[in-house]
């Protein structure tokens, strides 16, 4: 509802909350400022080794050096995608075999030990596997991805699913639903929110999958110039690439976020 | 009279893994056509199962349930749909039963417009109060013109001041669109100020220990509270729950 007659009370609570908004926001960004500027300061006047702990304006001349001779774009363009299609397919796939396993109680029962055992099991663990099955290109780091994505997405909506109220299915039925329409009308309605935040737990899943992936067998991509950084000691190099990561991880977490904010308002969740 | 609902000896039976619950015995009793059954019992003694029966959700372990028509089945709470508009809530039957004859549709807004639904069909269920909300969910039950209605403590979740207004609004309702009534509840004077006729429950297994016909005819709940013999009647259904 908008109402621009406030009483003075109202409107003073308004700009103190804006006022808190802002010095939040003021705050944040003093303190990346803060710990930017130390971390300069200290390797600049030698306290600690800048080869070791590398600094912010080394990384930022390594970013620029490698967006000079072309491979920055190349390397991110590499692990985007594969972290991308990882996240898309298991999304989809954690999604529908939750359906099935939703639908029939008995696969259900069936599949619910073997499940367990493959969420408990660390997915590195399969690494020679999936080496040898998929080779050393983007197809296996897409599987490790999928991996560790797609039995959390399943359990997730599973879950989901499971929860719908009892009460509103006994409804349905005394209309002479059938179980397609239970599940159209009701289920997939009502595990919405748990679609969205499905994503969100995605969003860092693929990432993990994909990095791990590259550390195992890559020989392009952000968690590949990690690895290499690492081995050959260019310490710029590996916080080049986190801090690239920690810039791409975010802005695909705000992006789902945006998606649910533009979602919600057109359904009035 | 015309019988549009009979249970003719009907038991039903839980089965779980930790045993067998007899939950309803040698049930008889018929519904006619028009009437407004109460059935009040003491709690947990299988009155949702009763309804489930009749509504042919759970098919009887013994005995035979005869019925003519359909149903339209109210439960506790409204259960509208949060997504779903008040319209498309009480469009939500209609779907279900592939209704799609535009005059279907006219009917439903035709009676949510007529019990004063008319300015919240755009409306989201939140933004509805719990007795207003209560007044969709029936008029939800409405929309596939059913013969009989089955009512599952349909009050009960509301607070004492909506609950008598909302019993008042639901009892005009069922009697204006001259609907069959099968009310189960557990609330006593409820069950008075709505009923043609109560049938008291007893105890695990439900049988059907007593039947009273009420001699109020058309007059509406409130009023019905307000007569002498409203007290009178109270006392004989509480002494026969209690024993």
């Amino acid at each position: 509802m908008k109402n621009n007659n406030y009483s003075k009370e109202h409107a003073r609570y308004l700009r103190g909350r804006r006022r808190n908004t802002a010095l939040v926001w003021a705050c944040r960004i003093g303190l990346l400022m803060l710990l930017l500027g130390l971390w300069e300061l200290i390797t600049f006047c030698g306290w600690v080794d800048p080869f070791i702990m590398s600094s912010p304006s080394r990384i930022a001349k390594t970013i620029a050096s490698l967006y000079a001779d072309g491979s920055l774009f190349y390397h991110i363009g590499v692990t985007l995608w594969e972290t991308l299609a990882g996240f898309a397919i298991a999304v989809a796939l954690g999604f529908f075999v939750a359906l099935l396993l939703w639908w029939s109680e008995t696969l259900r029962k069936v599949l619910e030990p073997y499940i367990v055992v493959i969420n408990a099991l660390p997915k590195i663990a399969l690494g020679p596997l999936i080496i040898i099955w998929f080779g050393t290109g983007s197809k296996a780091i897409v599987f490790m991805t999928v991996l560790v994505g797609v039995i959390v997405s399943i359990l997730h909506m599973l879950s989901a699913f499971i929860a719908t109220d009892p009460n509103k299915i006994l409804l349905l039925k005394s209309m002479g639903a059938s179980k397609p329409q239970v599940l159209l009308k009701l289920v997939l309605p009502s595990a919405y929110p748990a679609v969205i935040s499905m994503l969100k737990v995605n969003v860092g899943m693929a990432w993990i999958g994909s990095i791990m992936g590259e550390y195992i067998v890559s020989r392009a991509g952000l968690g590949y110039l990690i690895v290499y950084g690492g081995q050959v000691f260019k310490l710029d190099l590996v916080m080049s690439a986190t801090f690239i990561l920690c810039l791409l991880a975010a802005g695909m977490y705000a992006l789902v976020v945006l998606l649910e904010k533009i979602l919600i308002k057109d359904t009035q969740h | 009279m015309k019988n549009i609902l009979r249970f003719e000896s009907v038991s039903y039976t839980y089965h779980t893994v930790h045993g067998e619950v007899v939950a309803a015995k040698d049930l008889t009793f018929s519904v006619n056509e028009g009437e407004f059954v109460a059935i009040i019992g003491p709690s947990g003694c299988g009155k949702t199962t009763l309804l489930s029966l009749a509504a042919g959700l759970l098919k009887p372990s013994a005995g035979t349930i005869e019925s003519r028509g359909s149903f339209g089945y109210m439960l506790q709470k409204d259960e509208l749909f949060p997504w779903r508009t008040i319209e498309k809530n009480i469009f939500l039957p209609l779907e279900i039963r592939h209704l799609k004859e535009p005059r279907h549709r006219e009917r439903a807004v035709g009676l949510a417009q007529k019990y004063g639904l008319g300015d919240f069909l755009k409306s989201y269920p939140a933004q509805l109060s719990g007795g207003m909300r209560q007044r969709a969910a029936l008029i939800r039950t409405l929309a596939t013109d059913p013969d009989i209605l089955l009512l599952d403590e349909p009050f009960s979740a509301l607070d004492y001041q909506t609950r008598l207004n909302v019993c008042e609004d639901v009892a005009n309702i069922i009697r204006t669109e001259k609907k069959t009534a099968l009310l189960i509840t557990h609330d006593i004077s409820e069950a008075i100020s709505l009923a043609d006729r109560v049938l008291v429950l007893t105890a695990r297994p439900a049988r059907v220990a007593h039947a009273h016909t009420l001699d109020f005819g058309d007059v509406p709940p409130l009023k019905r509270r307000e007569q002498s013999s409203f007290s009178g009647w109270f006392e004989c259904l509480w002494k026969e729950l209690n024993t």
